[in-house]
């Protein structure tokens, strides 16, 4: 029987997991216990609908709904001081959940407070761009695009800022192998020589623990080196031959025995 | 002969010429000043730049979803290449981050925060030399090239003797650091640094009061401090525009709250304010240093977390003792399994803010990494402060906002 | 690396007898090679190094070139992605014969550490390459030993051959 490949997680998962272990999660407190963050969450809570919050790692972190994610920004920058946006970006939970959870992390210099914003959107929804409040959006929406195929609304360039134009699929998410589907992997030979120069290329060798000690055509033994497919010997190769034996004419002869290191400052 | 292929000249539906004075050039993504691979489409109306827009992804080597299939210590070498040039800035905000993650930023030892810093601003400084090396040199000013880089091989013979490697360093690790000092370290260190600030009053008695360097640094580039915290600019550029926000000082990790250093802050906004910041930076980096000698004398033995469920033991205990050895061995095939949850930490690498996010849902590798990476703000900062900018100008405000593309594509 | 049988070792097959003429020529190329700044990543910053003070590269007779029409060989230094494959190749196509490759570090050779979807495994699926170069990031003692090696083979060979379709991989 082939092995089971899971199509929906192309990822490498862990070879062996105890059945009975459930990982604890990291500590959340309430959010009462930290006034600033309390005072904050009371003046959000009064605007808007926030499904969850608590204090995780000494930041606070706020779950709302997706459509409100520009008024809150709007908020967070004016009324709260929250006025600098460190990132943003997604995480692919469509297996687990069939959502893709965005966050944005927020900071606030006055208060020297960071703050987590997060919702789920499915995965054909959109949502709103906020390069109009931060302008650090801007690019960090196009990689979120880009790497999750999340589209922006009204963002004022949405085009593939890292993979080329014309890849396909979007790397990040989880069906997409981290070696890349066919066309990632043929790429650079299409787009350079045409398909017909597949076959006089080979396919890419991205097995990362083939090794074979007596293999002489594709590995050259390091201090060893003998000419192709001839046998491995013991021989040690001898670096040294910079130059030709009778050395190079107007050229410094080079000499191996000679010592030139002088003392290091 | 050249093997036939499919690429013709073409620009991707860009016409070069335009009606009037006005020209596209493309500063395509090999070019000779020194920064990396960044694809820059200006149009130009005589010499002015009217539009810009940066192209970047050529250096994208999938570094986020690598993360998704290794496990937390495989990909610690991998975050030395994102931004190589200070590499273990870049391994102490991933160490910090999982540490944090698994609650155990209170167990690494003293002995290794002591370490840590000094590598951290060992790497400022030789993050700053390159800096002033590659600008000067796209400026124009070839020999300081030189003479930074003669100085950045002293630091770096000082991080070989460290840990091995001069420019990829893995030199921290989560729980702490692997190696203790060699024994002529210090003293090595302390001739490095009381040579040091002759060699930066060397450059700034080159460059500073030159009034080349003057004309061609001096309002230009200028970032108005909204402008700078919109763009989600941090570090020198951010306080170069005057806001004094470093996160060593605000929200400090490490032994940096018991160090005593100032934060240099310009209120000009402009190029020659931030090159006298990062002068400024480097000096205060050799106090720091200064500072840390006395302290790693004082501290006990002791170099990584005592942590048996996530961090591995020392070699000494390793090779004694059984269970030390299969716990290791767990760790090193299995990996560690953090708990479930996230965490986004961020340091002050010399770039400016360099966060990480890890999201773990338990397994043994990470189920989100993502790197907050000051360049990348700042390269897309690039679309809007080039504008109004002569084509002479474009090469200094890239030198001087100091990005390295492997973090911007990662 | 190649993917095809390529006798990576095997001194290029050319004419014993070289006329004097041709050492000539050949010593010339040998002791002037200018390369052409091609460094993409970290092992950019090795081949800056390496053209810094300490380890200087200008006494081997290189100058830095930005231009391909005025570079005699290109250092390939960093990680190659697939965004920028086809800017490698026309850079390698508007140099100017005779031409040689130094692909450097391990990203350049096989692609390194990073096995994944948007690097290009080995710079040689796309140009071919002279010589190869290990390390990550190879120290500049390491660039050095290349060139000269490179020297070396440049030495060996006749300098009119007929323009030679080099084996691509």
């Amino acid at each position: 029987m082939r092995e089971y490949q899971n199509r929906k997680n192309a990822q490498a998962k862990a070879y062996y997991s105890d059945r009975f272990y459930s990982a604890p999660p990291v500590p959340t407190t309430d959010v009462a216990t930290d006034e600033v963050f309390a005072a904050d969450l009371k003046s959000l809570e009064s605007k808007f609908k926030i499904a969850k919050s608590y204090i995780q790692a000494g930041q606070m972190v706020l779950f709302i709904n997706p459509e409100d994610i520009k008024a809150v920004m709007i908020h967070l920058k004016e009324e709260l001081a929250y006025n600098f946006m460190s990132e943003m970006s997604a995480i692919d939970f469509l297996e687990k959940a069939g959502e893709f959870e965005l966050f944005y992390q927020m900071l606030s210099m006055t208060k020297k407070k960071r703050l987590r914003v997060k919702f789920s959107i499915k995965e054909d929804q959109a949502v709103e761009t906020i390069s109009d409040v931060f302008s650090s959006a801007n690019w960090a929406e196009r990689e979120m695009f880009d790497m999750f195929g999340i589209i922006v609304n009204n963002h004022p360039y949405l085009k593939r800022l890292i993979m080329p134009e014309d890849w396909n699929s979007y790397p990040l998410l989880k069906t997409y192998p981290l070696i890349g589907d066919e066309a990632g992997q043929w790429y650079e030979i299409d787009t350079i020589f045409g398909k017909e120069h597949r076959a006089v290329v080979g396919p890419e060798i991205r097995d990362t623990k083939r090794v074979d000690a007596k293999d002489t055509t594709q590995f050259a033994r390091v201090r060893h080196e003998v000419p192709y497919g001839e046998a491995p010997s013991s021989k040690p190769t001898n670096y040294a031959q910079f130059q030709e034996d009778g050395g190079v004419p107007l050229i410094t002869k080079f000499n191996g025995e000679q010592k030139t290191l002088k003392d290091r400052k | 002969m050249q093997t036939p292929n499919r690429l013709k000249p073409f620009y991707e539906n860009l016409v070069f010429e335009k009606e009037g004075n006005q020209m596209i050039v493309n500063f395509g993504p090999q070019h000779p000043s020194a920064h990396g691979q960044l694809r820059l489409i200006l149009e130009l109306d005589g010499e002015q730049v009217v539009k810009a827009v940066p192209d970047v992804g050529y250096l994208h080597r999938g570094m986020e979803k690598m993360a998704e299939n290794m496990i937390y210590n495989e990909y610690l070498p991998t975050t030395d290449r994102m931004d190589y040039i200070a590499a273990a800035s870049n391994n102490y905000g991933f160490a910090l981050a999982v540490e944090r993650l698994l609650d155990i930023e209170g167990e690494v030892p003293r002995r290794a925060e002591v370490i840590r810093v000094m590598l951290l601003e060992l790497n400022r400084i030789i993050s700053h030399l390159f800096w002033l090396a590659t600008h000067a040199l796209d400026v124009g000013a070839m020999s300081v090239f030189l003479f930074c880089f003669r100085e950045r091989e002293f630091a770096m013979d000082l991080m070989e003797d460290y840990c091995g490697a001069r420019l990829t360093h893995s030199a921290i690790r989560i729980g702490g650091v692997p190696l203790d000092l060699p024994s002529d370290w210090i003293d090595n260190l302390h001739k490095f640094i009381t040579k040091m600030p002759e060699n930066i009053a060397d450059y700034e008695g080159l460059l500073t009061e030159n009034r080349i360097w003057k004309m061609r640094l001096e309002d230009v580039g200028t970032l108005s401090t909204e402008e700078a915290m919109s763009w989600g600019c941090s570090g020198p550029t951010l306080r170069g525009s005057g806001v004094a926000w470093d996160i060593r000082k605000e929200e400090p990790y490490g032994i940096y709250d018991e160090l005593d250093f100032k934060v240099p802050v310009s209120d000009k906004g402009d190029s020659y304010g931030r090159y006298k910041l990062y002068m400024e930076e480097m000096q205060q980096s050799v106090e720091i240093l200064h500072q840390t000698i006395p302290l790693y004398k004082k501290s006990p033995h002791g170099l990584m977390a005592k942590v048996p469920q996530y961090v591995s033991a020392t070699k000494e205990e390793l090779m004694t003792d059984n269970f030390a050895l299969m716990q290791h061995f767990v760790l090193v095939t299995q990996g560690m399994r953090p708990p479930v949850g996230e965490v986004y930490v961020a340091t002050e690498s010399p770039k400016g803010e360099l966060g990480f996010y890890i999201n773990s849902q338990g397994d043994p590798y990470p189920y989100r990494l993502k790197v907050r990476a000051p360049s990348f703000f700042h390269t897309a900062l690039l679309q809007e402060i080039l504008v109004g900018t002569y084509l002479a100008d474009v090469v200094t405000i890239i030198g001087n906002l100091n990005i390295v593309f492997g973090e911007i594509d990662r | 690396m190649a993917q095809h049988k390529v006798n990576y070792l095997q001194e290029s097959g050319l004419p014993v007898a070289l006329t004097t003429v041709d050492k000539l020529v050949q010593w010339g190329r040998s002791n002037s090679l200018w390369p052409l700044t091609y460094g993409l990543a970290c092992c950019a910053i090795e081949m800056m190094a390496s053209g810094a003070s300490r380890y200087d590269f200008d006494r081997f007779g290189t100058i830095f070139r930005a231009s391909p029409r005025q570079a005699d060989v290109m250092v390939v230094a960093g990680t190659l992605t697939k965004k920028h494959a086809q800017f490698i190749r026309r850079l390698y196509d508007q140099m100017t014969e005779p031409k040689w490759v130094i692909s450097m570090g391990s990203c350049a050779n096989t692609g390194g550490m990073f096995n994944t979807y948007a690097t290009v495994q080995g710079v040689d699926r796309v140009i071919p390459v002279d010589i190869y170069l290990p390390g990550c990031a190879p120290r500049p003692e390491t660039l050095q030993h290349a060139l000269m090696i490179l020297q070396k083979k440049i030495r060996r060979e006749s300098a009119f051959q007929k323009l030679k379709p080099k084996r691509l991989v």
